[in-house]
């Protein structure tokens, strides 16, 4: 049995008059949690319904485990997937879904129990699904992934619709999951949640890899993003201080503020003080998944 | 099977069978009740009926008149079955839980084979309880008008034969409807048209052909699928109307191209 490594190859996908996925590929590691993340319409969905076997790539190819989806002998047992909350019959029980999903998957009836049991769904169990908040029909999507206990778990926008609480059930759940070895694949929008649960991340935009790596190595890479924000009553007394800086390049912000790069913080505190400026304010800011992704996807997210 | 075994738990686990099942018993009731009546002026013809022709004379030969008893309810039992059939398929796409069934199985073809199985199942279950009820209750009907019961008859019981068969075909060719018009609104108000206007129309129509131009046009019954089955539980083969056994032929024509283009269709299908 392979590891569980999922590998994108110049996958494409064109749509009558739109090019939904264009020559993309990235590889995913087991162990570790990977966010896929894109702005609106930038092939997410596309792309892991490829992967999936749901929709067929015009060209280029998708492997989990070193094998396509419609290839795998026990898909449910190898790949767990959540794409979207509200799919069951509204009129059919958490429970009974679960149970079709085992008979058409060969999996025993008690299997369904205990997914139910793992997303704290129990309670609910005989309760039919039209009667789930969005926060329950996650769980139950989840529930559903669980059930061949697979070593590879995809997950489109899981968070949606989840209360904190449920978010953060989701992280503990995933992160967990993937210290026990296994692959998970994560898309979400949700930048700040994505920071602090996944490992590694996959950016695209208009059906294109814009950066793949380790959160870390992706979030310094822009280093034009670094700077650090200085608050005080005499701009112009500083702006003209650290003009003697070299490399310190200052862009006024808002009332008293000033956005300085090119220099560390300490630098920018020694020359107000020897120019005698006052500071109420010095904060070195770190680049946030948020400020690459926006600079990343500048102008090509949306409409298309 | 275990695709087959799923299937039926889909349908097992939500209101539609019982529901259905409820409308298709109302129906067969009033069938029946007009079959009751029908009966009556075919064992008494009012005066003034004329006596030479040849069908009508067919029709009320005692096993034919058992076999319509017999296998009473067939018309809107059907038209019932190929709404579930229907109903398989398109539910996949009303409620989204397409992606899940194809995640667990991502041999499509098995999948639709699965469906067609299922709803065959479905279809034959309840070809077998209409039956049963027919048992019940025509032997009464029959003594009521002083006409024998006919069970030695094997007309009659060929009758009741391909009635199943009728009911099988009909869910077959119902999930290959569903798979076309995916869409369940439009897909089971399609077919139910399609269902009772061919009917109606189909017999109008060639009605007035054959008294116009010829009885050959009733041979076009045939190709009318809700006509073709009603060819199958006459009894023995009526005058001026095609064999039983080409009415058959012709079903199970349209339930092989329905459960053909079904399957290619979602073979090829993009679920999104």
């Amino acid at each position: 049995m392979s590891d569980g490594e999922i590998v994108v190859s110049g996958l494409t996908k064109r749509y009558k008059t739109l090019l939904a996925v264009d020559g993309l590929s990235f590889s995913v590691r087991p162990g570790r949690v990977t966010g896929f993340l894109g702005p609106n319409g930038a092939g997410k969905t596309t792309t892991l319904r490829m992967l999936l076997n749901l929709v067929t790539p015009t060209s280029g190819t998708a492997t989990i485990g070193g094998s396509r989806y419609a290839d795998l002998r026990d898909p449910l047992r190898t790949v767990g997937a959540v794409l979207e909350a509200s799919s069951a019959h509204k009129g059919r029980t958490g429970i009974n879904h679960l149970r079709v999903i085992c008979a058409a998957a060969g999996l025993p009836k008690k299997r369904a129990d205990e997914a139910l049991e793992l997303v704290g769904l129990t309670p609910a169990a005989k309760r039919k699904f039209k009667g789930y908040s969005l926060g329950m029909r996650q769980r139950l999507g989840i529930a559903a992934a669980m059930l061949g206990d697979p070593r590879v778990l995809i997950l489109d926008e899981p968070a949606n619709g989840l209360d904190p609480e449920g978010i953060r059930w989701m992280r503990s759940l995933l992160q967990g999951l993937a210290r026990e070895g296994r692959t998970v694949l994560v898309s979400s929008h949700l930048l700040s949640e994505m920071e602090l649960l996944a490992d590694d991340v996959v950016i695209i935009a208009n059906g294109k890899l814009l950066r793949q790596g380790p959160m870390g190595e992706v979030v310094t890479s822009m280093t034009t993003t670094a700077h650090v924000r200085v608050r005080t009553p005499q701009a112009d007394g500083l702006t003209a201080a650290l003009s003697g800086l070299p490399g310190a390049t200052v862009t006024p912000s808002s009332d008293n503020t000033l956005l300085v790069t090119g220099v560390e913080a300490p630098a920018i505190g020694k020359a107000a003080l020897a120019a005698g400026v006052e500071l109420h304010e010095l904060t070195p800011e770190r680049p946030d998944l948020e400020g690459v992704f926006l600079e990343l996807t500048a102008g090509k997210a949306g409409i298309r | 099977m275990r695709l087959v075994r799923s299937e039926l738990l889909k349908v097992r686990t939500v209101n539609t069978w019982w529901v259905f099942g409820l409308i298709a018993l109302a129906l067969w009731a009033l069938t029946t009740g007009v079959n009751w009546l029908q009966t009556s002026v075919l064992a008494n013809p009012p005066e003034g009926t004329p006596t030479d022709d040849a069908q009508f004379n067919a029709v009320r030969e005692a096993p034919n008149i058992a076999a319509n008893l017999y296998t009473s309810g067939q018309f809107l039992g059907l038209m019932i079955v190929m709404l579930i059939g229907v109903i398989v398929v398109t539910n996949e796409f009303a409620h989204q839980t397409a992606t899940t069934t194809f995640l667990t199985n991502p041999r499509r073809t098995a999948v639709i084979l699965a469906k067609l199985a299922a709803a065959s199942i479905v279809g034959l279950l309840f070809w077998l309880v209409t039956t049963v009820l027919n048992f019940l209750v025509a032997p009464l009907i029959l003594a009521a008008y002083d006409v024998p019961s006919q069970l030695g008859e094997s007309a009659l019981w060929q009758a009741i034969l391909l009635n199943g068969l009728a009911y099988l075909l009909w869910a077959v060719i119902g999930v290959g409807f569903g798979v076309l018009i995916p869409s369940q609104l439009a897909s089971t108000i399609t077919t139910s048209a399609l269902y009772i206007g061919g009917f109606f129309a189909g017999a109008i129509l060639l009605g007035v052909f054959a008294d116009r131009f010829g009885d050959w046009w009733n041979n076009l019954q045939l190709v009318i699928p809700p006509l073709a089955s009603g060819l199958l539980v006459t009894g023995t083969d009526l005058p001026g109307s095609p064999p039983r056994w080409s009415g058959a032929a012709v079903l199970i024509a349209y339930a092989l191209v329905a459960g053909l283009i079904g399957t290619l269709i979602t073979r090829k299908r993009d679920i999104s």
